[in-house]
């Protein structure tokens, strides 16, 4: 799971143990990872069956408990960019109860402190910003081997086993995907999802719903308090039957490992990450426990496709693509994008605009549900593909303190932060609590790839969808490239840029604000410049708010048939909106234009007109290649710019 | 260890016990204690017996013999770049007039890919070979303290050469006592630095650097009204201001004059004769290398050019103190230490210059300095420590552990050792190995050590030696670096001396109306 006290999950499986699919699946049960004995550490020995168990975390005493506390007092305080919002929209001060914490935590024993200390920080319903206690320094998460979805009305939900993981962890061959869930240790279970509810962080209730959700069968340890329970009873029906039979499943704890292409801590991606840990270590566990041929293929570094009918592709951790048949609107593209945790956007956006070439040009249905963030960049670029728009990426504030600006003057940050400094000085005369807010993701670079897919775009979205995801989301719709689908409310509103202590204590270094190393390995992420969307909804935060679409609620179907009905509204919604296209080719001498349903193409040359206004219909136009750097063609229909495409000619 | 050199001493020194005078010169020796201060300066081959020195200290010490070359006190460049010092000179393309003033040139569009981004690789990726760098290009001109020392998250003195701004004199003073501004302060800041310099700090700040009458001018006046217009000012420039405003610096302190980087950004440089009228401390510093000299004794033929065309009159003598004596005092203010003279209880920076053999008997000692060009720089001694110098001298004063240099074709032996490390001995050319690979893969090299130091910080190791730049960042994109590091484009590393090249790269560049070409006549 995710070493949230740096950074992000680490988790080393040698490979030469070979471990199988199965084991890794079954890890070890949540009983014996927290009452077992603790492992030595040592290495297993060649050919010995791999040790999952996690060491014991280390008991802090009166001094360390201190130092965690000022540390958190410190940030919170000094850095934390949505104190000023948290404060009044539930009524806390985080600050003032560290302070009051502080008075007697010497005195605590572990377990009050951490539970003290854990609801404060969990009590400001950030999933960005999250402390992680002593023990927590490996990427476990403890699982039920099943996924639980609802669907139907957001106040009478019916809840479905959607998934199961491999039999072997099941004894009752009933219990399969499909049936329906009652009750959860006795309790019914939308009442157990509501109770759970009050736990999660998230500024909706809705948001706070869906997690909970989650955490019914999903807990990321490195983030939160394990399970109460070992084991858990599960009350549930086979559909269209009354029985209501009941299955004793052991929480189990696995570890679900990072992917090859996500962000390497240390790394310039690592400073520019909107993501939650939690939930993005929770989606790897996921994807071992229901997907784990995706799952091993990842860790060998093979490509490979989903499935049947999906396209193979080397970032099968974030991305996954297909053709969907539609009966009334022809073939249209699926593109799922699970994540954005990747170290090099180049390299991911490249993937998508590969993908986007072998899908149906007559509408894509990008889907972020589910989707936790991850770097910024690869977010915010990737929305140029579908739209001949400019892309006005999102802005960032840091928080204006004493502690900001002693971090944006000292001299080893002048790369990253000069260009806050001068409105954070202001800050002091202004009264502002904030900097100017500046893009994280430069707009040239939001903007120096251009449109690559003709079609209409829909983009689905949930509370779930989180950080870079409602980046994504905010992006697609203040940028007008199209229809945002929102299954829930909204999306799941995590509206900021996220350090880890590591990259706090750095930034500090040699300014009055030095941090120090925290003991054990304790750590904790704080959300650090809050963003600030653009366009129609220019100044509003996407924190606690997310981004609403067209609501749309689950069906069954949905659940068991690969979103099928989710698919058909969709594209329903693509269907009224006026094809066009642009395909351009270069060649050695000239330069090939075939177009579809626009009547003017307008060329530039290195930014410059090259030639009159082209009337046009339908086929291909040709011209001679010009000796230049760029060459770019617009497409309009009705007057209205519905193509672009821009080359390097270089 | 002791050291004792023996040559022409040109001890610059008002001391009488030493000389007559300040211009006098004569055979002698230079005795340099376990302290690394002078201990003696003595004519002839006199003893220092009867002196109030500890004989003892000297029973074995190694005696240099420089014959008649020239035994100056070491070199102080007082205005420098050290992260820059790898850049060749830098012009705006296709501008055809000078700058008005400091805050215009870093927002031409060419200038963070020219000078920000490669410096910052370097910085970055190869902090202490970009710090061995500099500080090489300063010892082979014969320079022993420097300032510009770029921020470091590690105290920098101790090493090869003094660095002004860190030098603690091994503990001996304080740290702090020697401030220093590139960028413009605000008057709060302003207000701070006059406070510390009525407590005994020194402040050397960029001030008034522009056209004559160019809105910086006023820096100068804020300065004045912030109080920073005292005895322990070093102002750098000033080339913007009337000269008539010298005239409220009340009790005057020092001014570093950079000719080069003058004549070739804004096309005018420091009213020199203005300044010293009004008891000005002058001094002579070499600035950057997007515009200035590799060394601050080239940087004194460019003042002695300036001088002549402008018929200032300053004598070799005048400009040799202005790299010698002058910054000394202004050294000895803050350290409570003489420097840049030879006399008993100053620091022992020396320097030892060939002698003029073509210039006849008895030639003036001070024009030889001023026309001495890296290969007349036949050793260097940093607080008694030889650190760079001929096979011959260097064997002589008892150093072995030194690796080979070549300058301009001469060979030389450098006693560097790694900045981190039990003394091994460090090559200037693993040094520009590491520099070159930089410069080859700039994304590889800054992502490597951005992890490094990420590891270090997760391992609770202490973090790797970081520095950072101290010059404008110029017109970049929030984040300060290109979207893609590979882009960066890294120009090729300039050779340490003033050579062909360099002089080739001057005419038609710059707005010095063809007077910097005059500077290579001196390395003829
Ligand atoms: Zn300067």
């Amino acid at each position: 799971m995710m070493d949230c006290s740096k950074d992000w999950p680490i988790f080393m499986i040698d490979q030469d143990l070979n471990v199988t699919l199965l084991q890794a699946q079954t890890g070890q049960l949540l009983s014996e990872f927290l009452l077992g004995e603790s492992p030595s550490g040592q290495r297993a020995k060649r050919g010995a069956r791999p040790d999952f168990r996690i060491p014991r975390a280390r008991l802090l005493d009166g001094g360390e408990r201190l130092q965690i506390i000022d540390t958190l007092i410190a940030v919170i305080g000094g850095v934390y960019c949505h104190l000023p919002q948290k404060r009044a929209a539930y009524a806390l001060d985080p600050v003032q109860a560290l302070q009051l914490l502080r008075a007697h935590v010497a005195a605590l024993s572990e377990g009050e402190f951490h539970l003290a200390l854990t609801s404060i920080v969990s009590g400001l319903r950030d999933a960005h910003t999250r402390y992680s206690g002593p023990g927590a320094k490996q990427g476990a998460v403890a699982a039920l081997p099943f996924l639980v979805e609802q669907y139907g009305p957001y106040d009478n939900p019916i809840f479905v086993v959607s998934k199961v993981s491999a039999p072997e962890l099941i004894r009752d061959a009933k219990f399969t995907s499909g049936v329906i869930l009652e009750s959860w240790n006795s309790i019914p279970f939308a009442r157990a999802v509501d109770l759970h509810a009050d736990r999660e962080t998230g500024g909706r209730p809705d948001a706070r719903r869906a997690r909970a959700l989650e955490s019914l069968t999903f807990r990321a340890l490195e983030c939160g308090p394990p399970p109460d329970e070992m084991m858990v009873d599960i009350g549930y029906r086979i559909p269209l039957r009354r029985t209501l039979r009941e299955v004793r499943i052991p929480w189990r704890v696995v570890q679900p490992d990072r992917a090859q292409t996500s962000h390497q801590p240390g790394s310039r991606a690592s400073r520019y990450i909107a993501a939650d840990p939690a939930a993005e270590a929770v989606r790897r566990t996921k994807k071992l426990m229901f997907s784990g041929n995706i799952w091993q293929a990842d860790r060998s570094g093979t490509p490979v496709a989903r499935g049947e009918r999906w396209i193979e592709t080397r970032f099968q951790d974030a991305l996954a693509a297909r053709v969907v048949k539609n009966g009334s609107s022809g073939n249209l593209g699926y593109l799922r994008i699970w994540s954005f945790d990747v170290n090099d956007d180049d390299a991911f956006i490249a993937e998508v605009v590969r993908l986007l070439e072998l899908l149906p040009d007559n509408g894509l249905i990008l889907d972020l549900r589910g989707n936790p963030g991850g770097l910024i960049w690869a977010a915010e670029r990737l929305l140029q593909l579908f739209t001949p728009n400019t892309i006005t990426p999102a802005r960032f504030s840091l928080l204006a303190s004493h502690m900001t600006r002693a971090m944006a003057s000292s001299p080893f940050n002048r790369m990253e932060f000069e260009a806050w400094l001068p409105s954070l000085e202001a800050a002091i005369s202004t009264g502002e609590p904030y900097s100017q807010p500046l893009p994280l993701t430069d707009p040239t670079w939001c903007n120096d790839i251009g449109q690559r897919y003709s079609g209409p775009v829909v983009c689905v979205v949930d509370p779930n969808t989180y950080s870079s995801g409602d980046l994504f989301a905010a992006g697609f719709v203040d940028n007008e490239i199209g229809t945002l689908v929102c299954v829930g409310e909204a999306t799941g509103a995590g509206g900021a840029n996220v350090w880890t202590h590591y990259d706090l204590r750095e930034a500090l270094r040699g300014t009055s604000f030095e941090l120090d190393a925290l003991p054990a390995d304790v750590g904790y992420t704080m959300a650090i410049r809050r963003a600030i969307r653009c366009g129609a909804c220019d100044g509003m935060p996407i924190e606690d708010l997310g981004i609403p679409g067209i609501a749309y609620e689950m069906t069954l179907d949905d659940l068991l048939h690969e979103n099928r009905d989710l698919i058909a509204f969709c594209a329903s919604l693509l269907k009224g909106i006026p094809r066009t296209a642009m395909i351009v080719e270069l060649n050695e001498s000239s330069v090939t234009v075939t177009t579809r349903g626009l009547e003017e193409l307008e060329t530039y040359v290195n930014g410059r007109p090259f030639e009159a206004v082209r009337r046009i219909s339908d086929g291909a136009q040709q011209l001679a290649r010009p000796d230049a750097e760029t060459i770019e063609f617009v497409g309009r229909h009705k007057g209205e710019i519905c193509q672009r495409r821009k080359l390097s000619l270089k | 260890m002791s050291l004792i050199i023996a040559g022409r001493i040109i001890p610059i020194s008002g001391d009488q016990k030493v000389a007559p005078s300040e211009t006098a010169s004569f055979q002698g020796r230079v005795w340099i204690g376990n302290d690394g201060r002078i201990a003696a300066v003595t004519k002839g081959t006199a003893s220092i017996a009867g002196s109030q020195m500890n004989l003892a200290d000297f029973d074995n010490a190694p005696v240099v013999d420089a014959g008649t070359d020239l035994v100056v006190p070491g070199f102080i460049d007082l205005h420098s770049h050290l992260a820059y010092a790898t850049l060749p000179l830098w012009v705006e393309p296709n501008r055809t007039v000078p700058f008005q003033h400091h805050d215009i040139w870093p927002t031409r569009p060419t200038y963070p890919e020219s000078v920000t981004w490669p410096a910052y690789a370097f910085i970055e990726a190869a902090p202490a070979e970009l710090l061995a760098y500099a500080e090489i290009r300063a010892l082979i001109g014969g320079t022993t303290s420097i300032q510009g020392s770029p921020p470091s998250n590690r105290p920098l003195d101790g090493w090869l050469v003094r660095n002004i701004e860190d030098e603690t004199l091994g503990g001996e003073i304080g740290r702090h006592k020697v401030l220093a501004s590139t960028l413009t302060l605000k008057p709060e800041q302003l207000g701070e630095r006059a406070i510390s310099m009525r407590q005994g700090a020194t402040f050397i700040y960029h001030c008034a650097e522009g056209s004559p009458g160019s809105i910086v001018q006023r820096e100068y006046r804020a300065a004045h009204t912030a109080g920073c217009l005292q005895r322990r000012l070093v102002a750098i420039h000033t080339n913007a201001i009337d000269s008539a405003s010298y005239g409220t610096w009340g009790e005057p302190g020092a001014i570093v004059w950079s000719p080069f980087s003058n004549l070739w950004l804004y096309g005018a440089t420091t009213d020199v004769p203005a300044a010293v009228a009004r008891k000005i401390n002058l001094c002579v510093g070499s600035d950057w290398g997007p515009s200035g000299t590799r060394n601050v004794l080239g940087e004194l033929k460019v003042a002695s050019l300036v001088s002549e065309v402008k018929g200032w009159g300053l004598s070799a003598f005048d400009l040799v103190k202005m790299i010698t004596a002058n910054p000394g005092d202004v050294l000895a203010q803050a350290w409570s230490r003489q420097a840049g003279r030879l006399e008993p209880g100053a620091l022992g920076d020396v320097a030892v210059i060939a002698a003029n053999a073509k210039a006849g008997s008895r030639p003036d000692p001070f024009k030889t300095i001023l026309r001495a060009t890296e290969a007349d720089v036949q050793l260097v001694v940093v607080d008694g420590r030889p650190q760079y110098g001929t096979e011959r001298l260097m064997r002589q004063a008892g150093v072995t552990q030194t690796s080979m240099i070549a300058i301009n074709g001469e060979t030389r032996r450098l006693a560097l050792t790694r900045f981190e490390g039990n003394g091994e001995p460090w090559s200037y050319k693993e040094i520009l190995a590491r520099l070159e690979e930089v410069r080859d893969d700039p994304k590889e090299a800054i992502e490597s050590a951005r992890r490094l130091a990420f590891a270090a910080i997760r391992s609770g190791e202490p973090p790797p030696l970081r520095l950072a730049l101290d010059m404008p960042t110029g017109r970049v994109p929030v984040g300060g670096l290109p979207k893609d590091l590979s882009k960066i484009s890294v120009p090729p590393i300039q050779p340490l001396a003033h050579d062909k090249e360099f002089f080739a790269s001057i005419p038609g560049r710059g707005f010095h109306d063809g007077l910097l070409e005059g500077l290579a006549d001196f390395y003829d």
